[in-house]
């Protein structure tokens, strides 16, 4: 199968979107499908062959976070070529509903189109401005998939219609297998704690799990905290308690090997997010490497951990809380024991091999309602497309 | 303004409410063809799965019972199929034909036959013929679920749009029939996706 997927942020920068769509990719290539991904790109970063860039992206401000995107005319010129030479059975189109190459993308395909939305806070207020500009678009769609429970009523309340749950794939032997670095291990003394993800954004919870660090230093006083993510690492041991701070590493940005090694080394891995997240692959990404999951009790963190069974949660920004539930965790060897293999064994659940088999399947259902051949987009130009209104299939 | 100018403004405005209504014509018209490919799409699901049943019934790993059971919902709906095969319009004006009763009979009578019993026991010979169509029965049973999902919200689109008064006042739908969403039980049976 040809298959086409549109990425709408930039692969300069890590992200859940792009691991996603890469490791799809990456999965039904070595399935032996044809696989090509459209993305944001900067002209000097290194891309695999069956990424094509559509150029450099701008960061704008859109639904609470800053994201690089792309849009204008020249990228949509450009959509329509790759389009256009690819001749895809099936276009799969991430986050349709950010202003991206991915709905620049809807707007000008035909053919089967699966979209997948990652996102659980749509803003409501630009969603309804733009709604009637969107909508024509958005019936392309033939297929819709959401990664959580979440992201699929955020479709439901904005969009209408339905979507299916297919979750986020983790490549569960790859964590599982990752070695452990001695320097990261925790002694019965000396525990370790791992934090990731970007330390000056709030949303991903570092000040929460600063304010519970001190009771947990209290009780456990060799207590080390491992943090590692992108961000002004000086301004934030700044906003630390002083011992706090002098418990913290701070890592920077790490490697994906050293990501997989740092989960598989510590004695807990700590997600304090407040918000604003759909899924949490990072814990499954923890569960498959072995950590005990420490987690606020966000919806869709509590679906992950299987409703608390595959891991410890607290209430959500309550330091307290999860000042106590470190603590205990830290206390209790036998208990972390248990909720590594638990957990490993719930991390099965995402692996790429269930998750891709599954949007196979949608791929599958939705050629099959297009046994038409496709209108041949030669001689097509987007002038002409507007005219008859941009129709697939017709004679 | 003088008599030109005014020609002028009336030429682009007809001009614009007919690239209008021709636009949207164009529209509705690729939401039917979406609706109408998901209905085929629900249809070929469904001959599979009932054609995975009556293997799995005929494949000896079911006691004679359940397969016989099996085998009576699955020749059902494909009867229920095969009946229109030789008409025409294959599905009835974007309607299903009443068929849902019958393919509610057929995932009943998965799940009352698949326990996990009778999982574990089919699933025990390995490659056999019954382990085999039990696999297809369970990527069927997937694959049924999607295109009801797909196909359902492929008809509130055109429900929708076919409510806008321009579409009604215009007669843009031609003699089209209002598509409605197809409701009918598609649940697994539970044994099969542990």
């Amino acid at each position: 199968m040809r298959i086409g997927i549109v990425c709408p942020y930039s692969f300069d920068v890590p992200g859940g979107v792009q691991f996603h769509v890469r490791d799809l990719a990456e999965h039904f290539l070595a399935e032996g499908h044809e696989a090509s991904v459209l993305a944001p790109a900067d002209e000097d970063t290194p891309l695999p062959d069956y990424v094509e860039s559509v150029g450099r992206a701008v960061p704008v401000r859109y639904n609470g976070s800053v994201a690089r995107l792309n849009f204008g005319p020249v990228t949509a010129s450009r959509v329509s070529r790759w389009l256009e030479q690819g001749d895809f059975d099936v276009l799969h189109i991430h986050e349709p509903v950010t202003p991206s190459i991915s709905l620049l993308a809807l707007w000008s395909a035909e053919g089967p189109i699966v979209a997948t939305f990652h996102t659980s806070n749509l803003r409501s207020r630009a969603m309804q401005a733009a709604y009637p500009l969107l909508r024509p678009s958005l019936e392309k769609i033939s297929g819709r998939i959401a990664v959580s429970e979440d992201a699929r009523r955020t479709v439901t309340t904005h969009l209408g219609g339905d979507a299916v749950v297919i979750p986020n794939g983790v490549n569960v032997a790859r964590f599982a297998e990752a070695p452990v670095n001695p320097s990261w291990q925790g002694t019965p003394d000396a525990p370790t704690l791992a934090f990731l993800g970007r330390i000056d954004e709030p949303r991903k919870g570092l000040p929460v799990l600063a304010a519970a660090m001190p009771a947990v230093l209290d009780r456990h006083p060799g207590t080390r905290l491992l943090v590692a993510g992108p961000g002004d690492v000086a301004a934030a041991r700044e906003r630390m308690d002083a011992r706090v701070a002098a418990a913290t590493d701070f890592l920077g940005m790490v490697s994906d090997d050293d990501k997989a090694s740092l989960l598989a080394s510590v004695d807990a891995y700590v997600a304090p997010h407040t918000g604003g997240e759909s899924f949490g692959i990072v814990l499954v990404e923890a569960m498959s490497a072995g950590a005990p999951v420490v987690a606020s009790d966000l919806p869709a963190f509590v679906r992950v951990l299987d409703g608390g069974r595959a891991g410890v949660m607290f209430a959500n920004e309550d330091a307290r809380d999860l000042a106590g539930k470190l603590g205990d965790l830290l206390a209790d060897g036998p208990e972390r024991e248990r909720l590594c293999a638990v957990g490993q064994r719930r991390a099965e659940v995402f692996d790429w091999s269930v998750v891709a088999a599954d949007v196979m399947a949608v791929y599958e259902t939705v050629t099959h309602s297009t046994q038409e051949p496709r209108a041949s987009s030669a001689g097509e130009t987007r002038w002409t497309r507007l005219l008859r209104g941009r129709r697939a299939g017709e004679a | 303004m003088d008599a030109v100018t005014w020609g002028v403004v009336v030429v682009a405005v007809l001009l614009g409410v007919a690239w209008y209504l021709s636009y949207s014509a164009a529209r509705l018209d690729r939401l039917h063809t979406r609706a109408e490919g998901a209905l085929s799409a629900l249809d070929a699901q469904l001959v599979r799965r009932a054609e995975a049943t009556l293997e799995l019934a005929n494949s000896g790993a079911l006691d004679p019972a359940s397969a016989l059971l099996l085998a009576g919902v699955a020749s059902e709906s494909l009867e229920a199929h095969n009946d229109r095969a030789l008409e025409h319009d294959l599905l009835d004006g974007l309607t299903f034909g009443d068929r849902e009763v019958t393919e509610s009979g057929v995932t009943e009578a998965l799940q009352v036959a698949l326990t996990p019993e009778a999982v574990a026991q089919v699933r025990a010979d390995g490659d056999g013929p019954g382990a085999v169509a039990l696999q297809r029965v369970e990527a069927a049973g997937v694959r049924v679920q999607l295109a009801r999902r797909f196909l359902n919200d492929a008809v509130k689109d055109v429900q929708r749009v076919r409510r806008k008064w321009l579409v009604k006042w215009f007669r843009l739908a031609g003699h089209a029939q209002l598509p409605s969403t197809v409701e009918f039980d598609d649940d697994l049976p539970p044994a099969l996706r542990d």
